[in-house]
């Protein structure tokens, strides 16, 4: 999987990871490649649809989910793909 | 308000009232950290221990209330994200739970500010096909963060009652316990993939929620920042250590110590049971088992609460502060590279940090971690390197009172020793670790209720559990004393213990005791060190092997309940020898470059 690729593929999804400090954007998919992630991030509240913020990058990934402060690694961050938020 | 809705719910109250071969069992579900056990408490007058991290909870516990006129079971659950799917052991609990036959009405806990994943998660209790009531709990932070919910549209659109709460201000019960007859099965569309139940959960937040940019949980979310962003969290974990250190080493393990043993039981007690004992017990075996060198108030009872209670008591104090404020899972950000190299990912700090509390409760908690590897691993750092409350309050007590270095050069080889260990196992061990996803709780003010309650029944919980192993142990070292084997122990171990370790032999007992508790083997060499008996590189030594060790009956028998006998011995078998020759070449070092403390 190649996050750089999509980073700039032509829907406008980028990967999480990309965010800066305090950007808004909305999730729109979760890569599945490593079993249980998607699920797991599902549960928590990651998914498509749902407003993030990203709060802080190293040394790892947190960012907010709806209301919900997440911290993760940063190849989980890299499978979470977002969205300019609209409006 | 139509006819219907009345009869409706009078059939659901006779529903309730019916008689049963057993009373009604409720059981309180819901998202980790969302209060459960605060509800639970409130509604049953029991305590379970309410923290504010997800994953305090992670055992059942039964409680009985009353609703109306009649008595009903109250199940109290680990906290669940998903109920079905890959889940970890403490969700596989509680879904065993609410899908089995032992649960007859279903109360959800939720946040209220994460209506989202609440629904969600009502979305998947849906399929127990229980009748269901959903409490909206913690309103007022929601409140303050700018979150508003509009309670009767979501309970119409459910089908089910959604009650308003603040659990640990006690409101919102009453209405909870009315609510309870009118429990109906959620009116959720069926979803057989996750997908659609989130976007079902999605679209019904939307209409019941408002969520306005301003908040005044200023200072919390200021305090939030502060202490996971490196600059200003590595020195904020520095003084949290520090006042630790204070608080718990200084003030605990000095202070108060030295008020107790040489106040109180040198200057009273036993002065007074030595008289007590010389003039009215005849029988000279009698006397020494109660007051001689290893007598049951002179050794047993002086150790357990003259050299321990103090600093569990100042360390459960402090360690309650932390774990209500919300600081303890912030410290996996900063962790969470470290312990990938043993294998682990940044939450196995939640279980490594209790493990300061007691690593026998901490192996429990190891249930929250996500692969049986990192679950391995976890239990077997925790028993080689993470030294519990009463015992890091005899390392505190001695080194602290030898010197600075001292206490630091112990930390450092212990935690290398894990981190060698663990890097090793990481490589050894067949499996995988799990990928870093962690939910921080907010930061909060601790109650002082909850607060003094949870350490008054941590230390009583201490005292009953270590007491009995202290008058044991001090039974067993005057019977082997009496029996002569204590020499012949002594002699035996003479080889590694004066040898290897370049101890004085009375420091053998301190290991025999150290076998049945670390703690009370430390505080053998505690008296060791007060007597002068032991200089500064032995101290040090002696400490670091006892560190290393199995640190007590108890947490070997939670091994082998949390991963069987064969896996229990071999963490034994792998500890001990670590323990022994870590203090050997620790021994050799000091040595050969002369060090002295």
């Amino acid at each position: 999987m190649s996050s750089m690729r999509l980073a700039f593929s032509s829907d406008g999804l980028r990967p999480l990871s990309s965010l800066a400090v305090d950007e808004r954007a909305v999730v729109a998919d979760v890569h599945a490649h490593q079993a249980g992630r998607a699920e797991r991030l599902l549960a928590l509240g990651v998914t498509p649809g749902a407003a993030v913020t990203m709060l802080q990058t190293l040394p790892g990934v947190v960012f907010l989910c709806d209301q919900t402060e997440l911290a993760v690694e940063r190849s989980v961050a890299d499978a979470i793909l977002v969205r300019r938020e609209e409006r | 308000m139509s006819c219907h809705v009345v009869a409706e719910r009078a059939a659901a109250s006779h529903k309730l009232l019916t008689l049963r071969a057993h009373p009604l069992r409720i059981a309180l579900v819901g998202q980790p950290n969302v209060g459960k056990s605060v509800v639970f408490g409130r509604l049953t007058g029991r305590y379970v221990t309410v923290s504010n991290y997800p994953g305090t909870t992670v055992a059942v516990t039964k409680g009985r209330a009353l609703v109306g006129a009649e008595v009903c079971d109250v199940i109290d659950t680990p906290g669940v994200n998903t109920l079905d799917g890959t889940i970890s052991e403490d969700e596989r609990i509680t879904r065993d739970v609410v899908a089995g036959p032992d649960t007859d009405l279903i109360i959800q806990v939720a946040d209220a500010r994460n209506v989202r994943r609440a629904l969600m998660l009502t979305s998947q209790l849906r399929a127990c096909d229980k009748p269901m009531v959903l409490a909206l709990n913690m309103i007022d932070e929601a409140h303050e963060r700018g979150v508003s919910i509009d309670a009767p549209a979501l309970a119409a659109a459910l089908g089910i009652p959604v009650i308003e709460m603040i659990a640990v201000e006690g409101r919102g019960f009453s209405e909870l316990r009315d609510a309870l007859p009118r429990a109906a099965r959620p009116h959720v569309p069926a979803h057989p993939h996750a997908n659609d139940r989130a976007v079902w959960a999605h679209q019904l937040t939307e209409r019941v929620r408002r969520v306005s940019t301003l908040s005044l949980a200023y200072v919390q979310e200021a305090l939030a920042r502060a202490t996971r962003r490196p600059v200003t969290g590595l020195p904020i974990l520095a003084a949290v250590l520090y006042a630790l250190y204070l608080f718990v080493g200084v003030f605990g393990a000095q202070t108060l110590v030295k008020l107790l043993e040489d106040g109180l039981f040198g200057g009273y007690i036993n002065p007074a049971a030595t008289w007590a004992a010389d003039r009215f017990i005849p029988l000279p075996l009698v006397r020494d088992f109660l007051v001689g060198e290893y007598g049951l108030i002179t050794m047993g009872v002086t150790y357990a609460i003259a050299i321990v209670l103090p600093v569990v008591a100042t360390f459960f104090l402090m360690f309650g502060f932390l774990e209500d404020s919300g600081y303890i899972p912030r410290l996996a950000i900063f962790c969470d590279r470290i312990f990938r190299v043993m294998g682990l990912n940044g939450k196995a700090v939640l279980p490594m940090v209790l493990g300061l509390g007691c690593d026998t409760m901490a192996t429990m908690t190891t249930r929250i971690l996500g692969t049986p590897k990192e679950r391995l691993i976890a239990i077997l750092l925790l028993a080689l390197g993470i030294p519990c409350s009463a015992q890091l309050a005899t390392i505190m007590g001695i080194l602290g009172g030898i010197s600075f270095a001292a206490l630091m050069t112990l930390f450092a080889v212990v935690l290398s020793q894990m981190f060698l260990v663990g890097w090793l196992a990481a490589r050894v061990l067949p499996g995988d670790r799990s990928e870093f996803i962690l939910e921080l709780p907010p930061i909060r003010w601790p109650r002082l209720g909850n607060l003094l309650t949870k350490t008054r029944l941590r230390v009583w919980w201490y005292l009953g559990e270590a007491v009995p192993l202290f008058l044991v142990g001090t039974s067993l070292l005057f019977a082997l004393d009496r029996f002569g084997a204590l020499v012949w122990i002594a002699a035996a171990a003479r080889p590694v213990v004066t040898g290897l370790l370049g101890l004085p032999p009375a420091a053998a007992q301190m290991f025999v005791m150290g076998f049945l508790r670390r703690d009370y083997g430390a505080a053998g060499l505690f008296q060791l060190a007060h007597s002068g008996q032991l200089t500064g590189v032995q101290a040090v030594v002696a400490l670091t092997v006892m560190t290393l060790f199995v640190p007590c009956v108890a947490n070997f028998l939670m091994m082998v309940r949390e991963r069987g006998l064969k896996t229990g011995l071999a963490i034994l078998g792998v500890v001990t020898p670590v323990a022994i020759f870590t203090g050997a070449g620790l021994n050799y070092v000091l040595h050969a470059f002369g060090v002295q403390f």
